[in-house]
């Protein structure tokens, strides 16, 4: 009970004796879990837009405006098997899903004369693999103008979804090196400025654990203390970005759980205690196994 | 705990020989004076047995245990055996007299009102009672030492080690410190006091070492300061 009392009140001594650089430090490891926690939720929200788009598995028809070319593709293309249900969109129907996806930005609409959207065919298929049979026969087909399938959409975005990964983990890399490297030295410091404190301690029959586990505690308590003030900063700012993104891009489905970002603020957390537990125990472990080591 | 240096050598890189041969046996409860001029080797004799140094050759048993065998963690436990009164003190600038004394207990966990009762006590014996709330730089040279044999045996080690405990303190107060060192050994504590005080040796008379050059020139009972000792 003493030893975990006298750990604690030395921890607290060496935070506030070098109240300013652990200020630094403080700010630098909520910065670093910043800028982590931003990146994650980036690539998280465009895996979950991928994801959302290849789930979706519709072709969209675009047929010619004579007569009833709409039906007669709806009719050939829904006996085929691999197609789940077709739906036949009209151009005054097509206008109505843009007005509504556009959201208040629809007014632009009223600017029209008259609709220029044709009509549509929407075929939803039961599997993936048949996204291409079904494309074949489409473009065969002399009523359909175009086609467009979210497949091709989303094999693209899956390209930059990767491309985007492997950023954010350079950039996490990064970060996690600066928060690692400002957290090792501030405990360095400590442990040169109470250099002469850890010899009389190593020589009066202090374990080498005693003597490094304020230090360490110190560490872990700022590292996470700094995850866990960016991890609220995320948390309380997250609905305001991603609502007003949606404002300007209704268009793109964004991840708006906020249990995933509460995990997220979680696992920061108990990275933060990690990073700084290990960080601290490298830079008080090296010095005590120095001053422990017979000439 | 019997101090027993057996065949020590120990060179210092690149070829500086610190000690040569040396065969000391040093029984519980024993007092002894190390004497010899600057560089003959007292203080690294001092930190083998601390286990700060380890012989080239030879070894270092101290209550039968081989210091060389010992783990990093098996240092700390046998350390506490052990008190260290420095030359130069060592205490702790920003922190009181009382608490000087309570932080090496706390250091190796002992119970809150144990260290309570201890420091109170052996602030009371130093006659630094008064004392408790000063800073060491507030202190005179001689209630700086006497904080130091405090902390060195506040504790209760089965030895006590001194380096030079009464340099660069007046004979009266040099005296004052012999006399608690001697009530120290006494109560059946090994004290070695590494010393160039001619005075002190030849009045309070117990075992002298005196050492040359890393070698054992004199071992003798009740010896005296030979005027050799020092030159």
């Amino acid at each position: 009970m003493t030893t975990f009392s006298y750990v604690l009140r030395d921890a607290f001594r060496l935070v506030t004796r070098n109240i300013t650089l652990s200020f630094l430090t403080l700010v630098t490891t909520v910065a670093v879990f910043f800028l982590m926690s931003c990146s994650i939720l980036f690539v998280m929200n465009t895996k979950h837009i991928v994801a959302g788009i290849e789930n979706n598995l519709v072709i969209t028809a675009y047929v010619n405006k004579k007569g009833t070319a709409a039906e007669v593709v709806a009719d050939k293309i829904g006996k085929l098997d691999c197609v789940d249900s077709v739906r036949i969109v009209t151009p005054d129907k097509a206008l109505e899903i843009l007005r509504a996806r556009l959201g208040n930005q629809a007014d632009v609409l009223t600017l029209l004369d008259d609709n220029p959207l044709p009509p549509s065919v929407e075929i939803k298929l039961k599997n993936a693999s048949a996204v291409s049979v079904v494309a074949r026969e489409l473009l065969s087909m002399e009523e359909v103008e175009d086609i467009v399938y979210a497949g091709e959409l989303a094999k693209r975005l899956e390209i930059i979804s990767r491309f985007i990964s492997k950023f954010s983990f350079g950039v996490l890399a990064i970060a996690l090196a600066v928060g690692a490297l400002v957290v090792f030295n501030t405990i360095r410091i400590g442990v040169y400025a109470r250099r002469e404190e850890i010899e009389i301690m190593l020589l009066i029959g202090a374990t080498p654990g005693f003597v490094a586990f304020p230090f360490v505690l110190h560490g872990s308590i700022i590292s996470a203390l700094g995850a866990l003030l960016a991890g609220a900063s995320v948390f309380l700012s997250y609905d305001r970005v991603v609502g007003a993104l949606k404002a300007s891009m209704p268009f793109l489905n964004f991840m708006t759980d906020r249990a995933v970002v509460m995990d997220l603020w979680l696992l920061l957390v108990g990275g933060g205690l990690t990073v700084g537990w290990i960080c601290s125990w490298l830079a008080v472990s090296k010095f005590v196994r120095q001053a422990m080591r017979p000439h | 705990m019997e101090i027993k240096i057996e065949n020590v050598i120990k060179q210092f890189p690149p070829d500086i020989l610190a000690l040569r041969n040396i065969n000391i046996t040093i029984p519980q409860g024993d007092f002894v004076y190390l004497v010899g001029p600057t560089g003959s080797g007292k203080t690294t004799l001092m930190r083998l047995i601390t286990r700060e140094v380890v012989p080239t050759k030879g070894r270092v048993l101290v209550g039968g245990t081989d210091l060389r065998k010992l783990g990093m963690t098996d240092i700390a436990y046998y350390r506490r055996e052990i008190g260290v009164v420095f030359q130069d003190f060592r205490l702790l600038s920003h922190l009181t007299a009382y608490e000087n004394l309570t932080f090496v207990q706390e250091a190796i966990g002992m119970p809150k009102d144990l260290i309570e009762e201890r420091t109170n006590e052996i602030l009371d014996k130093m006659g630094l009672w008064r004392r408790r709330f000063l800073y060491p730089e507030q202190l005179s040279g001689g209630e700086q030492q006497r904080l130091a044999i405090a902390r060195a045996t506040i504790n209760c080690p089965s030895i006590l080690l001194a380096d030079e405990p009464t340099g660069n303190l007046d004979l009266q107060t040099a005296e004052a410190i012999m006399k608690i060192l001697l009530s120290i050994n006494a109560m059946g504590t090994t004290v070695v006091v590494a010393t160039h005080n001619q005075y002190i040796v030849d009045e309070f008379r117990q075992r002298v070492i005196s050492l040359r050059g890393g070698r054992v020139v004199r071992d003798e009972r009740k010896g005296r300061f030979e005027i050799n000792d020092d030159f």
